[in-house]
C-alpha cells in the first residue's frame, strides 16, 4: 500500500504558489478561512492523524494543492518531535513548540527553502505574503495541537510520539527551520 | 498391520521436519545443520578411528558449536553439501526417528525449481547408502496444498496458488492440477527475519530497558506472540490513541545473563511488523511491490484457463503466514485488484458494442485459505498423502532403483510424466 494522500486534493481551493489555501480551526489571525464545520478533519488534524503512518514512507506521489500543504505539515511534525528529544515540562515543552512556529522560516521559492523541486514560487509579491502569513497559521496550530496530543496531561512527552523522531518521511530531515 | 508407516522428512533451509506418516505434527522440528570436527587428528575418536561418528546434528549441533564447526548443508531451499546431507539424514534416522530403512518408504520434499541431478542424488542416498525400502520425492508447493483438504471446507483439488513464507524467502507457486508452473513462480525478498529485525528497529527506537545482546531475542518473542495483521494502519494508530488500554501490552522479560527481570511496553509493532508484507517500502528501499500485487501478477503470468481455480485457492504456508488476519487482508486487497481489472475490461469492451447491448464480466471467486496446519503445511501434506492407500503404489522401489539406476528419481508416478 503506497503511502496515504490528502483528503483536500480535489475540491476547488484558492492556491497560493501551488499550495492549497485550505480553511482550518483556528483562533490565529490569517489569511486562511476559517473551517465551518468543527466536527470534521482539517488539514491540521489531518497531518497528525497521517504523520505515524506516512512517516515509514519514502516515495510520495504529490497529487495536487492539499498533498503540498500535507508533505509541509508532516516535515513540521518531524521537526517538532526533534526539539522535544531533551524530554521538556509539559509547559516548557509547549513553549518551545510555538517559539519553534513562530520563528523566522523560508517559503517556497526562497533560496533556503528545501523543496523548491516541488513547490512553485508565488506570482505576485503580495501572494508571498499571504503564503507567508498562512504558513505561520498552519505552523501555529499545528505546534499548540501536536503539543496537546504529545502531553495528553502527562508531564512528560509521550514516548508513542518520541519514538518516531528519527523517521524521515519521502528522505527528508525538516522544511528549512531546523538550525 | 500390513505395512510400517512411511517416514515424511521436509528438509528446509532453516528447520528440518521429520516424523511418521500419519500422525497430525512432525515428532521432531530441528534445525538443518550439523556440528563437524574441523581439525584432523589429535583427538580421541581420530584414535579410535570412528572420526566419521564424531558429529551432531539439530539443536545439539548448535549447542556444540564452540568447539565444531557448523554447517548449513541447504542454502536457499535447495541442498548445497551432498555430503553432508548424507550424514544429516543419517543421523536423523537412526538417532532420531530410530527407524531400520529397509522396512519404511520415505516421502520426501523438494523446493520448485529443483534441478533433476538433485532427485537422482537423493535417491542414491537413500537407496544406496541406507538401503531404503521405497522412496519418493514430491514437490513442497503441492504438498502445502494437500494439507489445506484438512481445513474441510474447500474441495479437494490440485489446483491453487501456494504462498509459502519462511524466515528467508517468500515464493508465490502457482499449481494446476497437481503441475507447478514453473514460469510463473515470483519469490519475495521479504520474510520472518525481516519482520523480526523491523520490530527490533522499532523498540530500539523507543524501549531503553532492553540490554543489547537480548534485543533479537525479544524482537523474535514479541514478533511471536503479538503481532497481528489490520485492515488500515492509520485506523489503527488512532484506536491505539483511544483505546490504549485494550491494545498497548506489556511484557516482562528475563536477563539472560544476569537473570534480572525488565518490563516492554508493546506497542505499535504489534501490526507494523506483519505491515512489511503489504507496504514493503516501509523497510526496504528497493522492493516495492506489496504481496498482493505480486500474487495478482503471478497468477496473470498462468496460462489462462487456469486463473480462476489458481484465484479460488489460494493457500498459505509456513511460519511467517500465521499472523492474526493475514488472510483476510490478503484476500481483501486481491479481491480489490480482480474487480477492478474486471471493471475496466468491461468499459473497455464495451465500446466496441451497440448502445443497446450491456456486457457483465463473470465475478471471480477469491479466496485466501487459512487453516490450522499452516506452519507445517508440507510436512502435513505430506504426512496426509503418504497414508493414502493409493499411495503406496507411487513409490520407487529398491528394486526398481537397481533395475535402472538414480534416474528413476526423475519419473513421477502420480502425473505419469517426466518431470
Amino acid at each position: 500500500m503506497p503511502a496515504y494522500h490528502s483528503s483536500f486534493n480535489d475540491g476547488q481551493y484558492r492556491s497560493l504558489g501551488n499550495i492549497a489555501l485550505l480553511p482550518i480551526k483556528t483562533k490565529i489571525r490569517g489569511p486562511a478561512p476559517s473551517a465551518v464545520d468543527a466536527e470534521t478533519d482539517d488539514i491540521v488534524d489531518e497531518a497528525i492523524g497521517l504523520f505515524r503512518a506516512n512517516c515509514f514512507f519514502r516515495n510520495f506521489e504529490i497529487k495536487g494543492g492539499g498533498d503540498r500543504a500535507l508533505i509541509y505539515l508532516l516535515l513540521f511534525i518531524q521537526e517538532c518531535l526533534q526539539k522535544l528529544q531533551k524530554l521538556p515540562s509539559s509547559v516548557e515543552g509547549q513553549r518551545m513548540l510555538l517559539t519553534h512556529a513562530l520563528q523566522n522560516f523560508a517559503i517556497p521559492g526562497e533560496n533556503q527553502f528545501p523543496l523548491n523541486a516541488m513547490y512553485e514560487k508565488p506570482v505576485s509579491k503580495n501572494d508571498q505574503d499571504q503564503l507567508r502569513q498562512y504558513l505561520s497559521q498552519l505552523r501555529q496550530e499545528c505546534a499548540t495541537r501536536l503539543a496537546t496530543k504529545i502531553y495528553d496531561g502527562k508531564e512528560v512527552p509521550s514516548k508513542w510520539w518520541l519514538c518516531f523522531s528519527k523517521r524521515k518521511f519521502m528522505g527528508l530531515p525538516n522544511v528549512g527551520t531546523m538550525a | 498391520m500390513t505395512h510400517a508407516p512411511a517416514v515424511v522428512i521436509d528438509n528446509g533451509t532453516g528447520y528440518t521436519k521429520a516424523g511418521y506418516a500419519g500422525n497430525n505434527d512432525p515428532q521432531f522440528i530441528i534445525p538443518t545443520c550439523l556440528a563437524l570436527r574441523e581439525s584432523q587428528g589429535g583427538n580421541l575418536s581420530t584414535k579410535r578411528g570412528i572420526e566419521d561418528l564424531d558429529y551432531f546434528i539439530g539443536d545439539e549441533a548448535l549447542a556444540n558449536s564452540k568447539t565444531y564447526g557448523i554447517s548449513y548443508p541447504i542454502r536457499h531451499g535447495t541442498v548445497d553439501n551432498w555430503d553432508h546431507m548424507e550424514k544429516f539424514h543419517q543421523a536423523l534416522l537412526f538417532h532420531y526417528l530410530r527407524c531400520e530403512p529397509e522396512d519404511h518408504h520415505f516421502l520426501l520434499t523438494e523446493p520448485p525449481l529443483n534441478p533433476p541431478e538433485n532427485r537422482e542424488y537423493t535417491a542414491e542416498i537413500f537407496f544406496e547408502s541406507f538401503g531404503a525400502k521405497g522412496m519418493y520425492i514430491a514437490v513442497q508447493a503441492v504438498l502445502a496444498l494437500a494439507a489445506s483438504w484438512a481445513h474441510g471446507k474447500t474441495e479437494q483439488t490440485l489446483t491453487g496458488t501456494v504462498i509459502d513464507s519462511g524466515d528467508g524467502v517468500t515464493h508465490v507457486i502457482p499449481v494446476a492440477e497437481g503441475y507447478v508452473i514453473d514460469s510463473a513462480i515470483k519469490h519475495i525478498p521479504i520474510a520472518g527475519r525481516d519482520i523480526t529485525q523491523f520490530v527490533q528497529q522499532l523498540l530500539r527506537e523507543r524501549e531503553n530497558s532492553i540490554p543489547p545482546e537480548d534485543s533479537l531475542e525479544v524482537a523474535k518473542r514479541i514478533k511471536e506472540m503479538y503481532s497481528y495483521v489490520c485492515p488500515d494502519i492509520v485506523k489503527e494508530f488512532k484506536k491505539y490513541e483511544s483505546e490504549g488500554d485494550k491494545w498497548f501490552k506489556r511484557h516482562e522479560f528475563v536477563h539472560s545473563v544476569t537473570k534480572k527481570s525488565y518490563t516492554i511496553d508493546v506497542g505499535f509493532e504489534r501490526f507494523l511488523g506483519p505491515e512489511i508484507f503489504f507496504s514493503p517500502e516501509i523497510v526496504s528501499p528497493d522492493f516495492l511491490t506489496p504481496l498482493p500485487q505480486v500474487v495478482d501478477e503471478v497468477i496473470q503470468g498462468c496460462p489462462i484457463d487456469t486463473r480462476r481455480g489458481l484465484y479460488k485457492n489460494i493457500v498459505l504456508s509456513g511460519g511467517s503466514t500465521m499472523y492474526k488476519d493475514f488472510g483476510r487482508r490478503l484476500q481483501r486487497d486481491i479481491k480489490n485488484m480482480v474487480v477492478a481489472r474486471l471493471r475496466h475490461y468491461e468499459s473497455v469492451a464495451q465500446v466496441n458494442l451497440a448502445q443497446d447491448q450491456q456486457i457483465q464480466g463473470k465475478n471471480v471467486d477469491v479466496n485466501v485459505i487459512s487453516h490450522k496446519k499452516q506452519r507445517y503445511a508440507v510436512w502435513f501434506g505430506g504426512s496426509l498423502l503418504a497414508d493414502t492407500a493409493e499411495f503406496n503404489s507411487c513409490y520407487h522401489t529398491k528394486a526398481q532403483y537397481e533395475e535402472h539406476g538414480p534416474s528413476i528419481a526423475r519419473f513421477n508416478k502420480v502425473f505419469a510424466s517426466i518431470h
